[in-house]
């Protein structure tokens, strides 16, 4: 199978002020085209820093280690270059655009990432839209301005729906969204995997799994800045039952 | 550009007085206030924080030609490709808006404007006027006093251009009428003056581009704009600034605005010239509106000193000044709003942003806020600062370059002061920022 994102020993450190903080100790993660990885754990573990950093965000320096993405190692690659290669980041907490209407952005970027000509960016846009229940006229707003946690949530996996990356990685696509977005999202997920994606998926929650098939699951449990346990679906209904501190004394995965 | 004297000086205004007295065939209370506007000029304080001797500025009136320019097909090629660009001529065609085009001495009038002076819209050149029209006595200068400043004086000895606008009680204009400043081959300082009279309960929207101004000799220009807005009468003025980066600009700008009218006046500081220094001064009445808008795009070594006074006169009149400044290179902008309420049940706020783009940029802001009244409610807000690293970041991860995602943020962060302006001059204006920033990166 075509190996989509492969991270070894990663390490990476957060800059705040003059001080830097190792939150990613030593990760690795393989996944394929189709497969749908979660990555799950209590918070602070280090599961945003894991997305934010296969990005590229400036602030998250690599320490050590490295990321490939389609067998050739990004480390050094700028966001917008990671993008343009085929990954794609659905953030947790969508920034505010003020000022920038919605369809002005959207035709921007299919224009100039898609190679979508002028002519048919519009109605591209604006059919895609319809599909995560944007109307026309919701077009003309700015960008995340005044959106509800579910509005945020679809507007994410439109951008995703739009670009056609190979990777999608979702931090926390469920926290905020009401119930019929998150099924909605859920479906959506299911035809990007289907259509040979791959998809890293950060959550607390199994309820974003609905339409998915469970065997396409792998699930991997984060604990200070590594995978300690990995495993297949069954693993969710174990965490939501159990809890991690459970889990990780039985793994032994607290010293 | 050697230093005269004042006797230099004196007989070269004098010189240019006796031009336009017989150019423009002027009656005798416009040269007599020009006469004594030079007088005052000589006496009257000056306070500019670049232009430290004015009379630098003073030039020789040299022999001029006037072309003559009858329709759009008249104008030079600069102006013409400048309104084909701005989708204007295009605009015209459909007769969805009117446009007057004025050169030194004469203004080229549309068809939609001759069809809607017979229902009370005057728009004259400010020579015409003056000459038709005696009760612009009055008006000329009701709002200025020569006396106040050398600029002032000067502008008031030696204007010439400019226009009148006349809009009859009740006459409501539903489509923005466009003003192009076209100054070519003029010997005479830049220094038009323009009269805005809007009766009661009438509705007009004025866009004056002074987008390119052709063969411009002089490096000052020293426009002066009274605004006389009467009651329940709704009026909004657009400028679009873009002045090339050696003339030095010192917009003159003072409106009263009648009981339960509105005044909107937005300007869009694209070129700001080498420096431009203004204090526009709003006097609002009793339940009256104004609003003041002003976009700064600070570049390359330019200076701005942009003040802004609303007067709340009134009762429950209010006023709003809202500014958002986008500065890069070397620049240097400075913004003091000013609001004053002195009657009960007033309302004024004030609004400065700043986006810097350069280190080297340097920001000011100083909103005041005075009351002499204990039921009046005002307040402001500032905030300085440059772009977010998470918003970047998050345009960016969507494939956008590092210049694309900041040209982005900074329209962004201007277009809601752009709610007035027609789509054809929005598009206009998006583009001169996406060239600005990415010149300043």
């Amino acid at each position: 199978m075509n190996n989509i994102l492969l991270i070894r020993n990663l390490h990476v450190a957060v800059e705040n002020g003059n001080s830097k903080k190792e939150i990613i100790k030593g990760l690795n993660l393989e996944g394929h085209g189709g497969e749908i990885h979660l990555v799950m754990g209590p918070n602070g573990s280090g599961k945003s820093t894991l997305a934010l950093s296969i990005m590229g965000h400036p602030r998250y320096g690599i320490l050590d280690g490295e990321i490939k993405f389609e067998n050739e190692k990004i480390n050094h690659l700028s966001p917008d270059e990671r993008a343009k290669r085929g990954i794609f980041l659905a953030f947790q907490h969508p920034e505010e655009v003020e000022g920038v209407r919605i369809i002005d952005y959207l035709r921007m970027l299919v224009e100039k990432v898609r190679k979508i000509d002028r002519k048919e960016s519009y109605d591209f846009v604006v059919a895609r839209a319809k599909e995560v229940w944007f109307r026309e006229e919701d077009l003309n707003r700015y960008i995340n301005v005044g959106f509800s946690g579910g509005e945020r949530k679809r507007f994410e996996i439109l951008q995703a729906m739009l670009l056609d990356p190979k990777l999608v990685i979702l931090d926390e696509p469920d926290s905020g969204a009401d119930v019929d977005s998150l099924s909605l999202i859920s479906l959506k997920l299911r035809e990007m995997r289907e259509s040979g994606k791959g998809i890293l998926l950060i959550t607390h929650y199994g309820r974003i799994l609905q339409h998915i098939e469970k065997k396409r699951i792998k699930v991997h449990i984060m604990r200070d800045g590594k995978i300690v346990m990995s495993g297949g679906e069954e693993l969710v209904d174990r965490i939501e039952k159990e809890g991690f501190a459970k889990i990780f004394e039985e793994c032994g995965c607290n010293e | 550009m050697s230093d005269l004297t004042n006797q230099d000086a004196k007989a070269i205004i004098e010189n240019q007085i006796e031009t336009l007295k017989k150019r423009n065939k002027e009656p005798e209370w416009m040269t007599k206030l020009r006469y004594k506007a030079m007088k005052t000029f000589f006496e009257a304080p000056h306070n500019d924080p670049i232009i430290k001797n004015p009379l630098k500025f003073v030039v020789k009136s040299t022999e001029e030609v006037y072309p003559e320019i009858k329709s759009l097909d008249d104008l030079p090629p600069e102006m013409r490709s400048l309104l084909d660009r701005l989708g204007i001529a295009e605009v015209e065609k459909k007769y969805v808006a009117g446009i007057a085009v004025q050169s030194d001495t004469s203004i080229v009038l549309n068809e939609f404007l001759k069809t809607w002076r017979e229902k009370g819209l005057i728009m004259e050149s400010m020579e015409d006027a003056v000459r038709k029209y005696p009760a612009l006595k009055d008006k000329f200068m009701g709002l200025f006093n020569p006396a106040e400043s050398k600029l002032a004086a000067y502008h008031t000895a030696v204007w010439n251009g400019g226009v009148f606008l006349h809009v009859k009680s009740g006459l409501k204009v539903p489509v923005p009428m466009h003003l192009f400043f076209l100054i070519q081959n003029s010997a005479m300082a830049q220094a038009p003056h323009i009269i805005i009279d809007a009766e009661p309960q009438s509705e007009i929207h004025l866009i004056e581009g002074c987008t390119s101004p052709v063969l411009v000799r002089h490096s000052l220009h020293l426009d002066m704009t009274e605004a006389y807005i009467g009651n329940d009468a709704r009026v909004k003025l657009s400028v679009l600034q873009n002045w090339p980066e050696y003339v030095h600009t010192r917009p003159m700008t003072r409106a009263v605005v009648g009981k339960n009218a509105e005044f909107i006046n937005t300007t869009v500081g694209l070129g700001t010239g080498k420096s431009n220094v203004s204090n526009p001064k709003y006097f609002v009445q009793d339940g009256g509106y104004a609003e003041l808008n002003s976009i700064i795009l600070g570049q390359k070594d330019f200076y701005v000193d942009l003040g802004g006074e609303i007067h709340l006169q009134g009762a429950k009149s209010h006023g709003l000044n809202v500014s958002k400044s986008v500065i890069m290179d070397r620049s240097h902008v400075i913004t003091r709003s000013v609001i004053q309420a002195n009657a009960p049940k007033t309302k004024g706020h004030i609004s400065c942003d700043a986006l810097i783009l350069s280190p080297k940029a340097n920001m000011e802001t100083y909103p005041g806020l005075i009351s002499s009244v204990d039921d009046s409610e005002l307040s402001h807000e500032a905030a300085i600062g440059k772009i977010k690293e998470e918003e970047l970041f998050y345009l960016m991860s969507r494939g956008l370059k590092e210049e694309e995602a900041t040209q982005l943020i900074v329209k962004g962060f201007v277009d809601p002061l752009l709610k007035d302006i027609p789509t054809e001059f929005v598009i206009e204006i998006r583009k001169i920022i996406e060239l600005a920033v990415s010149g300043g990166m």
